[in-house]
């Protein structure tokens, strides 16, 4: 029961660590070009026994991608630099080194294109000539791909009285007012406030670098790698390779760390390829500039304009949200889903009408990142509510709390709000900054989050030979405390001390189907079905089964329908003095507050909260991926900085519970609101910020443009 | 892979002779880097973790500090707050705790990197390094001992086996200005030391070497127009590098201003 973490005592045996002797080791050759085509390649210097594996080796089993089947192993065709164009396999790890160092590739340079709006004119190149949406399970939603452009996925809200009009497919510039075809939202708004606002790429820097090691059991394809979405995994695993799902073992040991850049396929179909062709069981671990060109956070521009009546009731939202998806789309589309709904707020609207374009460029792909879209609108939505307050000359808590959502309003999706917090939230945050004492360098910023929506959770639990339970699950445990939520819950249902449960690794030969561990679903998706195994257990033996889903998705046109069956609330706070000479931010205090329904395990929460703030802090300040004609400038972690111990003496917070309500996730839920919570507390001294990360230089700079 | 590990001076100079392409090790952190990057790929070290020599700290007369010495005592020594305060506090400001427990004198100075701390507070503060090889002793001012981008005055075979710093006779201040991290390195560091009616102002982390000009420095007097226009002057005068920590136009903007804060900072 007291038994030391073993993530603490070092007894933790990651994804990285799970050896299997005689291992081969793959590298990748990576394109040094954003764009264009491979002209000729010389391994002649290679030495004999490394294997040079070609994108002709691969071409067979096709292509692969979680929403849109854009991708292959390798190609010859490279879309961004670091586009994996041959690998080589060898028995040492330095040996593949020492190949990769050797071959000669030449290319043909073609027209590359790195910004989202660049890459949205009529006259950009094209980075993909087709597109080709996926059946995998991942594609949850139905795409609209835009034939000859760089979208690959619209995604639209329209409140019912903005339906059925004819529009332009796709809104390069956003229209002024009076040119936009749906102006007559705003028919009744007195005040009108627009403004564009940008975040870039960010990496999510997991302490363990992405690891997976393959191997070909008679016929049977066995990898063990660090990943969010094992289910996911096998089923793209199985379709390239031509397998029944059963055909494939994904097993997912715990990850030192992950923050989304775990999910999907990754380096695992190529691994499994170079097994197959070896013979040999073979590992591929990443360095840690390949793990910063992996996968990254979307950079965003949001173009955003809020009507409201002179007395602040809010009238109509237009916002138009251009996601950068990078060189394949991974799960853009429905990060630039989840983005569009996020940016309308938890606030009631007459009218809402969004346009989020999943945009493909020449830059390393964007995936899955902690916030998952919500952090790139939030930050212009919650910015744009402050000048809202500012131009109609109300106080800006006194703005949000007069719109905010209660239970049994209607969000812009049509959905109907139950279980709502948000004026909790906002009372606690105003107060952690004395918000009645005074209001200079002080911000607040509120955020709703959706959730995974449809999905499925599925557990098992076993009673051992010996008497204890041992749980099956397929949630990975990526140091969000998974393992012990699941002991724990387990421990609690069976009313057994917790040392009695066992929650072994996710193994997808063992453990029943689980949509996968994203969009801080686990805590409230796999305790329900926890709750049912543990009865099921107690009515009827040695095994329980549980099983609980949620249904819902959201038409891509209109917006409408169930973006979310659960609703992650959260708002922040912040107090800062900024160096009217040097530009320097320092912030004071950072509060957030986010709901969590009924705590399951109130330390590995709070870890979870405050983790959420360090990571959106970093973003807030300082973390930007900078790139130099589509090279990525600083992939590695002095170039790159994230938040130290130092700059976290600010943070405090709150984990809000009502006891005997449902268990909500929280392990994204104070990403959002902090950059606009800082961003809302350095406007009030008279600046503007506009971009992420506010750096210093940024931060002058808008206060010579904008100050009155 | 050899790895040499000399117990005393002698030894480690004469193993510095006679293995020209080693690499020296002292605490390891800029050196772990770039082996860790693949940037440096050695058959041959020389620890100087066994030298037992290089970490004696003494302040009798002047500061001599063994090479040894790591960020951490420079900044925790009793000898050192109550004699060196402005130096101490230039050390206590280095990156963190695990970095400055195992970080050296020696190191910092050898590697010349433009981004470190202590080498401007170094030359604010008149220190002289004291370089070894089996040829002889000579001694050095920091100043001139750093020349450029991780380029220093250092031969093949010589070492730095202590710096020496004389006693301040006036107040010093160490200002470093981040914009990323509190854990990073300086976007803009200086440093002042005022020594009786003289002053040294030294600007690091903006240019390939600390940025130190004794004719400006000449016209100083504890008065904020004089500050301000040293400080225009230092802001003029250098050229700038731009990289992930600011533009080169930032830089030469907060230049101008802590120059004169930190000028401002020894008037009184």
């Amino acid at each position: 029961m007291s038994r030391v973490n073993p993530r603490i005592d070092g007894s933790i045996r990651y994804a990285i660590d799970q050896r299997v002797p005689g291992s081969w080791h793959l590298r990748l050759v990576r394109s040094t070009i954003p764009s264009g085509r491979v002209t000729s390649v010389d391994t002649s210097l290679v030495e004999e026994g490394v294997l040079v594996i070609t994108p002709e080796d691969a071409r067979s089993y096709g292509s692969y991608g979680c929403q849109i089947e854009d991708q292959q192993m390798l190609t010859e065709q490279p879309r961004f630099v670091g586009d994996p164009v041959l690998a080589v396999v060898a028995a040492t790890e330095q040996a593949a080194r020492d190949a990769v160092a050797v071959i000669d590739v030449d290319y043909d340079e073609t027209p590359a294109v790195f910004d989202e709006i660049e890459a949205i004119a009529a006259t950009a190149p094209l980075v993909h000539a087709t597109h080709a949406t996926s059946d995998s399970d991942s594609a949850y939603f139905d795409m609209r791909p835009q034939d000859g452009t760089n979208v690959c996925h619209r995604f639209r809200i329209r409140t019912s009285a903005l339906q059925g009009r004819t529009e332009p497919d796709l809104v390069i510039d956003p229209p002024a007012l009076d040119d936009d075809p749906l102006r007559d939202a705003f028919a009744q708004a007195d005040v009108i406030v627009e403004d564009t606002f940008h975040v870039p790429a960010a990496a999510h820097v997991p302490m363990e670098p992405h690891a997976t090691t393959a191997q070909w059991v008679d016929g049977r394809l066995e990898v063990t790698t660090g990943t969010q979405t094992p289910f996911n995994l096998r089923q793209d695993l199985a379709g390239l390779f031509g397998l029944p799902t059963e055909g494939v073992r994904v097993v997912a040991p715990p990850m030192g760390g992950a923050f989304g850049a775990k999910t999907f396929m990754r380096t695992e179909a190529l691994t499994a390829l170079a097994a197959k062709l070896t013979g040999r069981p073979v590992r591929c671990v990443l360095d840690r500039d390949e793990v910063f060109n992996e996968l990254t956070r979307h950079a965003a521009t949001v173009h955003m304009r809020i009507g409201a009546t002179r007395e602040g009731r809010f009238v109509a939202k237009r916002m138009w949200a251009y996601v950068n998806t990078g060189a394949y789309a991974d799960c853009g589309p429905g990060v630039a889903q989840k983005m569009g709904y996020a940016g309308v707020g938890p606030y009631r609207f007459d009218h809402v009408a969004v346009d989020s374009y999943c945009i493909y460029t020449n830059l390393p792909p964007g995936g899955a990142y902690r916030g998952y879209g919500a952090m790139q609108s939030v930050w212009a939505s919650e910015r744009l509510v402050d000048e809202l307050a500012a131009r109609l000359g109300m106080d800006a808590v006194e703005l949000r709390r007069m719109n905010l959502l209660r239970d049994g309003d209607a969000f812009c999706t049509g959905e109907i709000m139950h279980d709502t917090h948000f004026e909790e939230l906002l009372d606690d945050v105003a107060k952690a900054v004395s918000w009645r004492d005074g209001r200079a360098g002080k911000g607040v910023a509120n955020m709703l989050k959706g959730m995974q929506t449809p999905s499925k959770a599925e557990a098992e639990i076993h009673q051992l030979p010996d008497g204890r339970y041992e749980v099956r699950s397929g949630t990975a445990d990526m140091g969000q405390g998974a393992t012990e939520m699941l002991t724990r819950l387990t421990a609690e249902y069976l009313g057994v001390p917790m040392d009695q449960v066992v929650a072994p690794t996710p193994d997808t030969d063992r453990v029943p189907y689980d949509t996968r561990t994203t969009s801080s679903r686990s805590t409230h998706m796999m305790s329900r079905a926890l709750e049912a195994a543990a009865k099921d257990l107690l009515n009827h033996g040695s095994i329980g089964r549980g099983f609980v889903s949620n249904e819902g998705g959201l038409d891509p046109d209109t917006g409408q329908g169930i973006a979310s069956s659960h609703w992650h609330q959260g708002a922040a706070s912040a107090q800062v003095d900024v160096d009217p000479e040097t530009g320097l931010i320092d912030v004071t205090t950072l509060y957030a507050s986010s709901y969590a329904g009924r705590v399951v395990n109130r330390a590995g929460a709070e870890l979870q909260n405050e983790g959420s703030m360090i990571m959106a802090l970093g973003s807030a300040l300082f973390e930007e991926i900078q790139y130099n004609q589509g090279q990525m400038a600083n992939p590695n972690l002095s170039d790159y900085n994230i938040a130290s111990a130092l700059d976290c003496a600010s943070i405090s917070h709150r984990v809000m519970e009502i006891p005997g309500a449902e268990v909500h996730g929280l392990g994204e839920t104070a990403v959002p609101p902090v950059p606009p919570a800082i961003g809302n507390a350095v406007a009030s001294l008279g600046y503007h910020p506009r971009r992420l990360p506010m750096t210093p230089e940024r931060i002058l700079t808008s206060r010579d443009e904008d100050t009155p | 892979m050899t790895w040499h590990m000399p117990t005393s001076v002698d030894e480690a100079l004469r193993l510095r002779a006679d293995n020209p392409d080693a690499t020296v090790v002292a605490g390891g952190t800029f050196v772990g880097v770039l082996t860790r990057q693949r940037l440096l790929d050695s058959e041959d070290w020389i620890s100087l973790q066994h030298t037992r020599e290089l970490t004696a700290l003494n302040d009798a007369g002047d500061l001599s500090v063994g090479a040894m010495v790591t960020h951490r005592r420079m900044e925790l020594d009793p000898a050192m707050i109550s004699g060196w305060p402005g130096l101490a506090a230039a050390f206590a400001v280095v990156a963190s705790p695990r970095v400055r427990n195992v970080a050296t004198v020696g190191g910092v100075l050898a590697d010349a990197d433009y981004a470190s701390d202590p080498p401007a507070m170094f030359v604010a503060a008149r220190a002289v390094a004291e370089i070894a090889s089996v040829r002889g002793v000579r001694r050095e001012p920091v100043e001139d001992l750093i020349t450029g981008h991780y380029a220093t005055s250092l031969a093949e075979d010589e070492l730095i086996t202590r710096v020496i710093v004389p006693r301040p006779t006036g107040k010093a201040v160490y200002r470093k200005l981040r914009t990323r991290s509190q854990e990073d390195r300086p976007a803009v560091a200086v440093a002042v030391a005022r020594r009786g009616e003289e002053v040294r102002v030294v600007v690091g982390a903006v240019s390939d070497r600390p940025q130190y000009f004794p004719d400006v420095c000449a016209s100083w007097q504890p008065v904020e127009a004089s500050a301000r226009e040293i400080a225009d002057e230092y802001a003029a005068r250098i050229s700038y590098i731009d990289d992930s920590r600011g533009s080169a136009a930032y830089r030469r903007h907060v230049v101008g201003v802590e120059v004169r804060r930190a000028l401002m900072g020894v008037s009184t």
